[in-house]
């Protein structure tokens, strides 16, 4: 390896090398080349053996609306009686949940995480079935996830699978599910194009559509409150503030000057940035004085 | 050498807990009002950190109050009489010019009477001024449901949190000469020494420590002066 690097020839019209590397250099980087490529030999020959796996995108993915959800389950119910015959959420390949998480910070996030103690809203999580590349396809040793020739879902072979639950580990969204009776892992194939937890939806909250790229498109989980205004504001307060209808000042909206309720902000830098500018001009000037007070002093003592 | 008892028990432990609570306030501080200070703990963790330390502080400012109004420590050392007010000029004169010479303080300090004039402005403006206002600022923030309702509804949120800021940079400053100035007693670590063990240690008193003695009646005898 790197041979040509050993013996330039200076006959092609290509001196640069010699040039800028003397004989010994050129055997150093060699040596050095060697050593690396020793030393990734093990896992270029893993990614030889194994190359990337690519597929063809779905051909639908199932959506879900959480302000129209109600959190009946029935999506659930439907999913586990068709695959499983049974009724069996934690196996449901679209899990329906409450947001009463504190995000990922846990309970340090207290009111700054997601939302006000979770923000309570019914979330649901589905299979993204997800582009190339395709983690739990990639992931899996024994080949078992591939793409279903009815719906494109990347689907889970249970002829292959032998149980090691790694997919469920590789799933960024946890959407693989592991079947404790029949000890494989299981996730969402779409139903062959038609799926069951759409058709039991009575809110009308899930719907099955052609597959696109909805990155960045899908707002925030976060249920954002709405400022109330005039009397529905005053039915905030009789609750919320009582006694204090009066100061709300009801007829100019709820908040004098514009604070919303739930938004107010100590965040850094968020005020007053001058209270900083003069702190760090103070601070670092007193701190000066200190060290001119305290220099002088040993310098008169001496 | 002279032992002078200068700082009762109760009042060194309040000052060392006091301490460690204020540099955790303003460590953490600093960290919520700047982002992305690497060696410091993530928002999270500092908040948690600032609202313990915060309702550690309420209880320390509490409890200072109540003992200094009750053993009189309040009225006694901090109060300025009219000769303090004529002292003023003097303490500043040696602090300023008189110190490089190598003078003596004007200033003595006994059981009857810790403080000088300078002492009494800031220590009185720093535990009786900054120090509330920090505190009630500070608890405007803690979180507690009615007192978070009021803020929002008058809109005091960020009033609040430029005064509470304006305070700590203020506390800020004071901590930095407080911290030098506890290094100028007859070495480096003699006023440090004295608020861990309680006794200054001094060379036999000048005339200052006899005009002191009548401003003190009925001292506590454990807290007199004692040839050691």
């Amino acid at each position: 390896m790197d041979n040509h690097h050993d013996m330039p020839d200076p006959q092609e019209g290509v001196p640069l090398p010699s040039l800028l590397f003397s004989r010994r250099q050129i055997l150093k980087l060699g040596g050095i080349s060697i050593a690396a490529a020793a030393a990734l030999a093990p896992v270029l020959a893993r990614s030889a053996a194994k190359p990337l796996i690519i597929m063809e995108k779905a051909h639908g993915i199932v959506i879900a609306d959480p302000a129209t959800c109600v959190g009946c389950g029935r999506c659930e119910l439907a999913c586990t009686e068709f695959n499983e015959g049974k009724a069996a959420p934690s196996l449901s390949r679209i899990k329906v949940d409450r947001n009463i998480n504190f995000g990922p910070d846990a309970l340090l996030a207290w009111r700054e995480g997601q939302g006000a103690w979770g923000s309570g809203l019914i979330v649901q999580d589905l299979c993204k079935q997800c582009p190339h590349p395709v983690p739990c396809a990639n992931i899996c040793p024994e080949d078992a996830i591939a793409v279903a020739p009815s719906s494109g879902a990347r689907m889970i072979n249970v002829e292959k699978c032998t149980g090691c639950r790694i997919c469920l580990k590789a799933c960024p969204w946890e959407m693989i599910s592991f079947d404790r009776d029949s000890r494989k892992a299981t996730k969402c194939h779409l139903c062959n194009g038609k799926p069951k937890c759409v058709e039991a939806c009575p809110a009308e909250s899930l719907s099955y559509v052609p597959w696109r790229d909805l990155t960045g498109k899908i707002p925030p989980r976060v249920s954002t409150v709405a400022r109330p205004l005039g009397d529905r504001a005053a039915a905030c307060f009789e609750c919320h503030l009582p006694g204090q209808r009066k100061s709300a000042s009801l007829d100019t909206g709820v908040f004098p000057g514009g604070a919303k309720p739930g938004v107010f902000s100590s965040r850094p830098g968020s005020t007053s940035s001058w209270i900083d500018r003069l702190g760090t001009i103070f601070l670092p000037v007193v701190g000066l004085l200190v060290l001119v007070h305290g220099a002088v002093r040993a310098v008169v003592k001496r | 050498m002279k032992r002078t008892y200068l700082h009762p028990l109760p009042l060194r432990v309040w000052h060392w807990v006091n301490a460690l609570v204020v540099a955790l306030l303003l460590v953490t501080g600093i960290r919520l009002r700047v982002a992305g200070i690497p060696d410091l703990p993530p928002h999270s963790t500092a908040l948690l950190i600032h609202r313990c330390a915060g309702w550690a502080m309420v209880a320390s400012s509490v409890l200072w109050l109540i003992y200094s109004l009750a053993s009189g420590h309040l009225g006694r050392h901090y109060k300025l009489t009219r000769r303090d007010i004529k002292g003023i000029c003097s303490q500043t004169k040696f602090y300023i010019w008189s110190i490089f010479k190598g003078e003596e303080n004007p200033f003595r300090p006994s059981p009857g009477e810790k403080f000088n004039p300078l002492q009494k402005l800031a220590y009185g403006s720093v535990m009786c001024i900054l120090t509330p206002v920090l505190v009630v600022t500070g608890l405007a923030f803690s979180g507690v449901p009615i007192v978070r309702g009021y803020m929002l509804l008058w809109n005091m949120a960020k009033p609040l949190n430029a005064v509470h800021v304006i305070g700590a940079y203020l506390f800020a400053l004071y901590l930095v000469v407080h911290v030098y100035m506890a290094t100028l007693g007859k070495t480096p670590f003699s006023h440090i020494k004295a608020m861990i063990v309680g006794y200054e240690e001094e060379p036999v008193a000048s005339e200052g420590e006899d005009r002191m003695q009548h401003l003190m009646p009925g001292s506590r005898p454990e807290t007199g002066s004692a040839d050691v």
